[in-house]
């Protein structure tokens, strides 16, 4: 999976700009870690013969390992692996298996991947206990040996270039929706569609550049090519597993199994969850089946949503995902949520977390004293 | 990327002025010394960052002028608009109709509240005309009296107005033998309020500049024109479109944000040191050639010796070779001597920048033992020369670089202020005895902070 960064043009004008930043992945991951390089680097060990060497750079493992523990993969072997990849396939094995399983790895992929013609944001709305993103990380450390103390003042030292890292971002992402006004402005009525009535940056870039379609289609034609290859892989899936269980089930004292919450039955590791079946005869795997599958799965959510009362009473739309962005002016009620309703969530959330944040601070405090209490000669003096 | 100017006080404005001078004239000189796209891509990310294009066709800085008089902001407008290069806008400016003393307590307590409202919303203005702001760049004296306690209270109110924006303060220290009486007072002021709302405090020292003058430049009648026109030349150096080592292809478009994380993520450490070499009469420039391995030990030197300018380099100074000294005299050596960076930023302007090694700068031992030079040391670089130095090279240092001159204005300020001398003027308006202590507590901490590395 690849994707195509436009050459951007040496001078300043702001559409080139607009279109440098509508071409990167912008906004946040919805799983907190860039997937692709996860998924090249399984590759690239998997596919390695058995008997040749196998050099990786200790930054590419330190970045699976701290990958993997993000999403709660939970079995020590892995963390114990040393740190230049010349040991460990098989764990390796089993921790891709688990994210293919646990994460859904390439239907995320997929999605991440797909090609857009609109500009577009992410919106999460759904409630925080169902996010599917957060339900696997985790708090538990992993067992890793004993690390060499660190100088506090090294640690405050890397916070800081991190707050300042997000800082640059936020500006970054300020100018983007600058730029993004600007031309939804500018291009008000020129669209052929009258609901989404301007361009999106895309559409004024081809406008601009009309040779750039080919670079369009390109990508097109890529994304079809991995919708196929998805589709072919969905039909032999069920062999993996059977492979996976016949020459994984001497391994001993898989706590794999353990971890897994739901219950399974013991003649597979990871059985697809039960909510997508997906029919392994060729006719019937059909795009319009994964909608529906996907329909299914957001029906049963909002049932549950229903279920719980909830602090604010008004019934809302719940949308989660990526959604194209549209200048309207228009009253008429589209299939869509209205900016100042997504504010209005976010201001919530940002509300909540606040609070969060004081709470953990005050019981940091508290901890912070207790623990100067037991020091001879030490007083603590908190900001 | 643009960088919002904020010039506070008299000191602000008129070096202000001279910084947009010393862009301007660098940007429109023929001496550039690289191709024409090179030049062009220059001049493009310099005037993004400085300038807005007016439909008269001459750049308007982007820039707030703040003081309590009218006269030195009139000049400043006047002299700038003269130039026919650039101007300021006409309405971004605000002033009183008459001056109001010599006071640090007058201008944080009365004179900034009053205010506020106004100033805040040319600032605002200013910051909506950018399509991407990079952060503030605030210019002011710290020992003067309005202008460092109304600057003070503008950096804390940019502070609440902005809480992601970077904000970078740069601070003229006064000469040591200054003519106001209470300056070390309103040091010690200025400095602990900064501390808290600014990002760093990039520090010019008056008596360093003046000597730069006098013995590089040799003039014999200084006179504070030069002294500005000097600063202007340091800053630029280090403000002028560069490229960092991540991105070789595009100049930087967060310059504030590359150098606070380069030298300031530790909010205890904000006190940024400057050199720059070669420097040298305008009239000698023809005449002298550089090579970097030349310029790049020299800017070393002084580092680590602490030196202010490339003349009179103690060069016996050399940095603790590792597990060889007695810990007590170690640390003597250290205090006394040595320089201990915490973290450097190396900028290298002109022909054939490429083959610069900065190797040198790299070395272990230069720095504080918690920080290896892969985390402490950064290097911008662009083939385009500035100012017509044919190889220009700046240092801006995140070390020990002003220890000893903040320890010597707070010992200055506690003993003073052990016979309360001079109090009242302040606890008139508001500036308590409790303020000081607690300004002195925080600069005691910063201090020893910076003894300890």
């Amino acid at each position: 999976t690849t994707h195509v960064l436009l050459p951007l043009q040496n001078s300043s004008s702001f559409f080139s700009r607009a279109y440098f930043y509508s071409s990167c992945w912008f906004f946040p991951s919805i799983c907190g870690l860039s997937l692709c390089p996860l998924v090249v680097f399984f590759i690239t060990v998997l596919t390695t013969l058995p008997g040749t060497e196998l050099r990786l750079p200790d930054t590419q493992i330190r970045f699976v390992k701290s990958a993997l523990w993000y999403h709660g993969y939970g079995r020590p072997e892995l963390y114990r692996l040393p740190s230049d990849g010349s040991a460990g396939s098989r764990e390796l094995l089993l921790a891709f298996s688990w994210l293919l399983h646990r994460i859904s790895l390439l239907e995320q992929l997929l999605a991440r991947n797909r090609v857009r013609t609109g500009d577009e944001t992410s919106v999460c709305m759904c409630e925080d206990d169902l996010s599917q993103s957060e339900k696997g990380t985790t708090e538990i450390a992993p067992e890793y040996g004993p690390e060499d103390r660190v100088d506090v003042r090294y640690l405050q030292w890397l916070s800081g270039r991190l707050r300042f890292q997000w800082r640059s971002l936020h500006a970054q992402h300020q100018e983007q929706c600058k730029l993004l006004h600007k031309i939804h402005l500018l291009t008000t009525g020129c669209h052929v569609d009258q609901i989404l009535g301007h361009f999106s940056v895309t559409e004024m870039d081809l406008i601009r550049q009309p040779e750039n379609y080919k670079q369009l289609v390109q990508l097109l034609e890529l994304e079809t090519m991995q919708l196929e290859a998805f589709l072919e892989w969905k039909q032999r899936e069920p062999v993996y597993w059977q492979w996976m269980v016949m020459t994984q089930m001497n391994f001993k004292g898989c706590s794999l199994l353990k971890s897994n919450k739901e219950n399974l039955p013991c003649s597979l590791f990871f059985p697809p969850p039960p909510s997508i079946q997906v029919k392994t005869r060729a006719e019937d795997l059909q795009k319009e089946d994964f909608a529906a599958t996907v329909r299914k799965i957001q029906e049963a959510v909002e049932l549950k949503l229903l279920d719980l009362s909830n602090l604010c009473a008004p019934k809302k739309n719940k949308m989660h995902g990526l959604c194209r962005l549209v200048r309207s002016v228009s009253k008429e009620p589209a299939p869509a949520v209205s900016a100042t309703e997504v504010i209005r969530e976010l201001q919530m959330r940002e509300a909540s977390l606040q609070r969060e944040l004081k709470q953990l601070r005050e019981e940091c405090r508290q901890r912070l004293d207790e623990i100067a209490e037991g020091l001879d000669g030490v007083i603590c003096i908190s900001p | 990327m643009s960088i919002v100017t904020v010039q506070l006080g008299q000191c602000g404005n008129q070096i202000g002025r001279e910084v947009f001078n010393a862009i301007c004239s660098d940007v429109h000189g023929t001496h550039g010394l690289c191709s024409k796209k090179e030049n062009e891509s220059y001049h493009d990310a310099c005037k993004e960052r400085f300038f807005i294009e007016a439909e008269s066709g001459v750049p308007v800085a982007r820039a707030v002028l703040v003081d309590m008089e009218p006269k030195v902001i009139s000049q400043t407008l006047s002299i700038a608009a003269k130039s026919g290069y650039w101007k300021y806008d006409d309405h971004s400016h605000f002033c009183q109709k008459q001056g109001s003393g010599n006071n640090w307590a007058n201008g944080y307590t009365v004179h900034g509240p009053r205010h506020k409202e106004v100033i805040m919303n040319l600032v605002q203005k200013e910051a909506e005309k950018c399509d991407r702001l990079g952060g503030f760049f605030t210019i002011m004296s710290m020992a003067g009296g309005t202008g460092s306690g109304l600057g003070a209270f503008v950096t804390q109110c940019l502070r609440d107005a902005f809480p992601s924006s970077f904000i970078l303060n740069h601070v003229i220290w006064p000469y040591g033998t200054g003519e106001v009486i209470v300056q070390n007072y309103n040091s010690v002021l200025t400095l602990s309020h900064l501390y808290q709302s600014s990002d760093a405090l990039l520090v010019h020292e008056n008596d360093v500049i003046h000597k730069i003058c006098a013995q590089l430049m040799h003039m014999k009648q200084i006179s504070f024109k030069d002294v500005n026109q000097v600063i202007a030349h340091q800053l630029g150096s280090v403000f002028q479109p560069t490229y960092t080592a991540e991105d070789g292809l595009h100049y930087s478009r967060n310059p504030l944000g590359d150098l606070m994380e380069t030298l300031v993520p530790h909010p205890e450490f904000k006190m940024l040191g400057l050199r720059n070499i070669p420097q040298m009469p305008e009239n000698s420039l023809a005449y002298s050639t550089f090579s970097w391995p030349g310029l790049i030990k020299h800017l070393r030197q002084m580092l680590i010796a602490n030196a202010k300018m490339e003349e009179g380099i103690d060069w016996q100074v050399q940095p603790p070779r590792p597990g060889s000294s007695i810990p007590s005299s170690h640390s003597t050596n250290k205090l006394l001597h040595f320089n201990t960076s915490i973290a450097n930023l190396v900028i290298l302007r002109g022909k054939d920048t490429h083959s610069a090694d900065l190797g040198s700068f790299r070395d272990p031992s230069l720095y504080t033992s918690w920080l290896n030079p892969q985390d402490a040391f950064g290097a911008w670089k662009t083939p385009r020369a500035f100012n017509k130095y044919e190889k220009s090279a700046s240092l801006v240092s995140n070390s020990q670089f002003l220890l000893k001159p903040l320890d010597n204005v707070v010992r200055k300020a506690w003993n003073m202020f052990a016979s309360k001398a001079y109090v009242h003027q302040y606890t008139k308006y508001g500036i308590e005895e409790e303020d000081f202590l607690d300004s002195f507590t925080a600069l005691e901490q910063v201090i020893s902070s910076y003894t300890i590395l």
